[in-house]
């Protein structure tokens, strides 16, 4: 027979499971944290849970980074193409966007990303 | 104390550690196969490159991780198409018609891109760096300028050099046409990284991606599973398809979203089309799975220049078994053995059309 106590821990484990699995073997792919890389210095990481503008400088100037719900992207950089601007708002595990010319570069981590290396 | 007979008792007791069990592996499992996983990035070659090492030896992977970096860097300096280096001193002996004296690796990379230029029928065609360099591609940050004029590509493209115009003669290079202006960014990366994996090998590395800008190359596993990789969708975010490496293969794709500039609001981009002089048109991108790196980088850029209507006949004339290409509807057209092994992450799945190359 089951105690109290068994059932709670069944109880739990069972709720559990479901969020556990997604947690490390699901198809959830949204990042929790952007990792900015720049020229000098080791990189930073940043939770993408608060809205905030973050400022990194590079060789050319500043270039500023939008967080926003849980998304990141570039919104301004001295490059003359602006490629980092363009590739928009990144926000699940594995994406990237750089600005080459201002070698500064962002990547979001997930907890278990989906793929190992994205080809493109 | 009635709780003992249940405890002994059993099928509570198991039932609970059982179901914890799970739990905990679930937790631990996962944090130790992290612990396993050694990343490192770097910028090289004119892009990010992505290193991951799966090992129980911290230290064979930060061995492995500063080998890939210096290997490289060292590409990147020998092979630069613009700034001052190696190639760029190559490329002034052949336009003064002089004979150019150069190392072991570039006198092999000339070879093998002598072999896929011409297996590609010269849509892969290293020797056009005046047509990439008129383009304005010769810079990391292009000015706001336009477009070459049509009777300065027309001039190029009548010098027509190709790679069988040069000749190697031991350590010396001479060609027959002092218009070959030698550009590698077709293959350079790919063949740098064939350089690193064999290094990290021979250190004694078994499970690793090199991923220099989204074309890589990865040898054994990610621990028990095999490596995941996703194909970026070329117009739209995300993942287009994901496939799974096996053992040791490169995997490589060639897009046009990757360089490019707009100009009076048309997008040129980075892949010059050497017959025509312009930025190729038909396919937005092309994917090349290959066990050797520069292979499949050159044949990923012949490819994506062949377009829907000659890809088959390039596919077949290079010998490669696995070919993604995307068009610019978004219709996608496969070889039967990359049909297999291709899972689409798109909803609706896009229109496929499968042929025998």
């Amino acid at each position: 027979m089951m105690t109290r106590a068994d059932k709670v821990v069944v109880a739990l484990a069972v709720t559990a499971l479901p969020l556990l699995y997604n947690t490390f073997w699901g198809s959830s792919t949204q990042g929790d944290t952007v990792r900015i890389f720049m020229p000098g210095q080791p990189p930073a990481l940043v939770s993408l849970d608060r809205d905030r503008e973050v400022t990194v400088k590079g060789p050319l100037g500043p270039s500023t980074l939008q967080i926003k719900d849980g998304k990141v992207r570039f919104v301004s950089s001295p490059c003359r193409n602006k490629l980092c601007i363009h590739s928009g708002w990144l926000s699940r595990g594995g994406e990237f966007a750089a600005c080459l010319p201002n070698r500064i570069s962002i990547v979001v981590l997930a907890q278990e990303q989906r793929y190992d290396a994205i080809n493109f | 104390m009635n709780q003992h007979p249940r405890l002994s008792g059993k099928p509570g007791r198991a039932l609970r550690c059982t179901v914890l069990g799970i739990v905990m592996a679930a937790v631990t499992g996962c944090g130790h196969d992290q612990d396993l996983l050694h990343k490192s990035q770097l910028l090289a070659m004119g892009t990010l490159v992505d290193i991951s090492i799966w090992t129980r030896d911290d230290g064979l992977a930060q061995r492995a991780i500063a080998t890939v970096t210096q290997e490289l860097n060292d590409a990147e300096h020998r092979w630069h198409a613009w700034r001052p280096s190696p190639l760029t001193e190559i490329n002034s002996k052949i336009a003064a018609g002089q004979p150019a004296t150069v190392d072991a690796l570039t006198r092999d990379l000339i070879k093998k891109s002598q072999i896929l230029a011409s297996a590609s029928d010269n849509l892969f065609n290293p020797t056009i760096g005046k047509l990439i360099e008129v383009w304005g591609f010769h810079t990391d940050d292009r000015p706001d300028v336009p477009p070459p004029a049509q009777d300065q590509i027309d001039a190029l493209l009548a010098n027509a050099p190709a790679m069988a115009d040069l000749h190697i003669d031991g350590d010396h290079v001479t060609s027959t046409n002092r218009h070959v202006q030698l550009d590698f960014g077709g293959i350079a990366k790919g063949y740098a990284v064939d350089l690193a994996v064999d290094k990290i090998r021979k250190l004694g590395v078994r499970n690793a991606i090199v991923d220099a800008g989204g074309d890589l190359r990865a040898i054994g596993s990610h621990g028990d599973r095999p490596w995941r990789i996703g194909i970026r969708n070329p117009r739209g975010p995300g993942v287009i398809a994901s496939l799974e490496a096996r053992g040791d293969e490169s995997i490589f794709t060639s897009g046009d979203y990757e360089r490019y500039f707009i100009y009076k609001g048309k997008r040129y981009h980075h892949i010059i089309d050497p017959r025509t002089g312009y930025p190729s048109t038909g396919a937005t991108s092309a994917t090349v799975i290959h066990s050797d790196a520069a292979t499949a980088d050159a044949a990923a850029t012949a490819l994506i220049v062949a377009g829907p209507k000659k890809w088959r006949a390039v596919a077949k004339s290079m010998g490669l078994k696995y070919v993604m290409l995307v068009d610019s509807k978004g219709t996608v057209y496969m070889t039967p053995a990359m049909a297999k092994r291709i899972k689409f992450q798109i909803e609706p799945p896009p229109k496929v059309i499968v042929a025998q190359p």
